[in-house]
């Protein structure tokens, strides 16, 4: 979104709030997000561009960038997220038991402290890691989404709990990990699961009192999608057209959907002019596609649902029958500009696990651009642009390698080119600034029977660096979204797994694995880096107080990356010790929740 | 680590098709292949997606090394673990694996002995 149309957003919000009794919400929120000075949403905005106009720190003094103070969460494991900042007061969560801390940004002391009851036992359920994708803000109340699936409304001011929701069963495998988002008079969540066999849905509860307004699956009959089958659109033969009735249905073999998978655990963008959210959905269950024949839609999809009544307006399906574990559920940013036949439009794009990067008209759906953004990606020639699907290459398809049989060399590995770490966009430049994965894998697919709330899983993965290139398993790239080029790219020892920070002092910030806090000019030239207590996975964030800007950064390593290195064994007779790219990461680093505040002195 | 010898040594010579260790649960013949029992161990093994969280060569990730700690437990105490999970630190229980605990045991303590050379294991003939 463009600072024009926040502006405008705003006036829009303005004038929301002078009608009494209507979406307090969206003004309240949209004036805190007009402000730089504060951080109010899990992305800074509604648009999901993580970009922001401060500019004390810039491109000439960032390399003099002195740690302000910090602060230890107290738990171990991987601390995904970043802090909230409203006003005095930063909101900081932790990885499991989700402890939520307000801390004074003038004395730094803990204004209140929250920390909920779980029951262990969700541990497991959250194989492998136990991470917490941060808190949402809105009509004075902190939102967060316990690993049980509970959704807490707490008293900003006192900690003190309004009201809580249960919003799955991790009895059945449904757990939470991603960050509420407030959008409107809603908070809008999702779901973890997708390895239980658990449906995903997208759900809105009231701010006012946690009732459930609407909740939409990803899949099933039309009215538990809130699909109409003649208004909800998807790009057919080159155009928009209905998707027709039953058009999830038609493509699941018999009651398969009821497990199907397709869960929502990222972060969620929305339009307050178009009223529209937007978002992308996990892989289908199980990871082995013998056993599930047909698209298998709506999983691997980009939705666009009315933010009153959840019905979708498009959907688009970047992955019919997943065979790789390519889950869809990374961010939608939102931008405005020049498509590449200089057609001005309201868009949004999302970089796929897949190894593709989309661009779509967000007002209709219409696919623009589907390019790879890693020129390693091989299970797909190219995405047709007249269907919309990706050309599979035959010896990268598990399915037609059939069970039991190991297909080698796929690029990218299942944590995808890019997974949950989210992009930065800067409207001056009109570039993303993508923070990605190089790592292949090898994949066996097994069939695997359903128990509830056991492992639904069924393929066994090898994943290591990307072949005959820089032998590091990321790299910090440039991406012009109109074209679908890479503009740069900068080569990473580790996976870069941490959200991306744009800002209008002409640098971008992120972090490593190793623990490294870095910016880096327009060009991809590093200025700066510090190390932080830990592996970093956490997003950069940043704000203003009493006349001084701040950067922040939650280090803690652990999620996918973090442990899922540890299955960089290349050749499984490397042997029985602990080899390749995580063995690597202990030579770096250790477990550890800290935030790490940065000023110029 | 005698037994490990042992199972290396008749495995090198390569003569006998298929042997059984003393007092291990498992055999593994000349070629590397296993008993039916230890396959279906394996079988089990990835099942239940114990990769996820002890490595997909029982290495250790989140969860502790099964090379390790297989040396340690005896076979009461492995089955106890796996039945009844660790909640607090993570394991979760798998009360559904009963009757396969037998072939679970024999294949992480083929493995534990590196008489199993691959996670993954062939079953002989």
């Amino acid at each position: 979104m463009s600072r024009k149309s926040m502006l405008k957003q705003g006036a829009i919000a303005m004038a929301v709030a002078a009608v009494p009794g209507l979406a307090l919400a969206n003004a309240d929120l949209g004036k805190l997000m007009k402000d730089p000075k504060n951080w109010a949403a899990p992305a800074g905005d509604f648009s999901n561009q993580r970009y922001s106009e401060l500019k004390q720190i810039n491109k000439n003094n960032v390399k003099d960038l002195k740690v302000a103070w910090t602060f230890s969460t107290g738990v171990l494991r991987g601390h995904e997220g970043g802090p909230l900042v409203i006003g005095d007061t930063l909101y900081i969560h932790s990885a499991f038991p989700n402890k939520v801390f307000a801390i004074d940004l003038e004395t730094q002391k803990i204004k209140w402290k929250y920390e909920p009851k779980q029951d262990p036992s969700v541990i497991p359920v959250m194989c492998c890691d136990t991470v917490n994708r941060g808190l949402a803000y809105g009509e004075g109340k902190i939102f967060l989404q316990q690993a049980d699936t509970t959704l807490v409304a707490l008293d900003a001011k006192t900690g003190k709990k309004i009201w809580d929701v249960k919003n799955g069963d991790p009895k059945v495998g449904a757990t939470n990990t991603n960050a509420p988002h407030v959008f409107d008079k809603y908070v809008v969540t999702g779901i973890s699961g997708g390895e239980f066999g658990v449906r995903g849905y997208i759900a809105a509860y009231n701010i006012a009192d946690g009732k459930l307004a609407w909740k939409g699956y990803s899949m099933g009959p039309d009215s538990d999608m809130i699909m109409d089958p003649e208004k909800s659109m998807t790009w057919t033969d080159g155009k928009m057209a209905p998707v027709g009735k039953d058009s999830s249905l038609k493509t699941w073999q018999g009651d398969q959907w009821k497990i199907g998978g397709g869960t929502t655990w990222g972060w969620y963008s929305y339009d307050p002019e178009l009223r529209q959210m937007f978002y992308g959905n996990a892989n289908p269950s199980t990871w082995n596609p013998v056993q599930r024949p047909g698209d298998n839609k709506w999983s691997m999809s980009l939705w666009s649902r009315d933010i009153d009544t959840g019905k979708v307006k498009w959907v688009y399906q970047m992955t019919p029958h997943d065979e790789w574990d390519y889950d869809g559920i990374n961010e939608v940013p939102l931008w405005e500009g020049k498509d590449k036949t200089g057609k001005q439009r309201k868009m949004l794009s999302h970089f796929d696990r897949n190894g593709f990067a989309y661009t779509l008209d967000r007002v209709t759906g219409e696919l623009l651009v589907a390019e790879k953004y890693d020129p390693a990606v091989n299970w797909a020639t190219h995405v047709d642009m007249k269907t919309g699907r990706p050309q599979v290459v035959a010896k990268y398809s598990t399915h037609q390698n059939g069970s039991d049989v190991n297909s080698k060399g796929i690029c990218p590995a299942a944590l995808g080119t890019k997974d949950q770490q989210p992009v930065t966009f800067n409207p001056k430049t009109g570039l993303f600034y993508v923070p990605t994965n190089h790592v292949c894998m090898d994949y066996e697919p097994f069939k695997v029977e359903y128990t509830a709330g056991q492992p639904y899983v069924g393929a066994t993965l090898s994943m290591y660096p990307a072949p005959n290139s820089h032998g590091g398993m990321g790299n910090f790239i440039a991406w012009d979204p109109a074209k679908g080029k890479i503009v740069w790219s900068k080569p990473e020892k580790f996976s870069v797994w941490s959200g991306a920070l744009a800002t209008a002092g002409d640098i971008v910030f992120y972090g490593t694995l190793e623990g490294y806090l870095k910016a880096v000019d327009l060009n991809g030239k590093e200025l700066y880096k510090f190390k932080t207590p830990s592996g970093i996975i956490g997003n950069v964030n940043t704000w203003e107080f009493k006349g001084k800007q701040y950067v922040g950064v939650l280090s803690g390593i652990g999620g996918w990356a973090g442990i899922g290195m540890a299955a960089g064994l290349e050749k499984d007779t490397d042997g029985l010790g602990a080899v390749g790219g995580y063995k690597e990461l202990r030579n770096y680093t250790e477990l550890g929740g800290v935030l790490t505040v940065f000023s110029l002195p | 680590m005698k037994k490990m010898l042992a199972v290396a040594a008749i495995a090198f010579l390569g003569t006998a098709p298929l042997v059984a260790v003393a007092d291990a649960p498992y055999t593994v013949n000349a070629e590397g292949k296993v008993d039916k029992a230890t396959r279906q161990g394996f079988e089990t093994w990835r099942s239940a997606a114990c990769e996820r969280c002890h490595g997909p060569n029982q290495e250790g990730m989140v969860g502790p090394s099964l090379i390790e700690s297989l040396k340690v437990l005896t076979k009461d105490q492995f089955k106890t673990t796996v039945l009844t999970g660790r909640p607090e630190k993570g394991m979760p229980n798998h009360p559904q694996l009963e009757p396969k605990m037998d072939a679970l045991y024999a294949y992480l303590k083929c493995r534990s002995d590196g008489a199993c050379k691959t996670a993954k294991v062939t079953a002989a003939e």
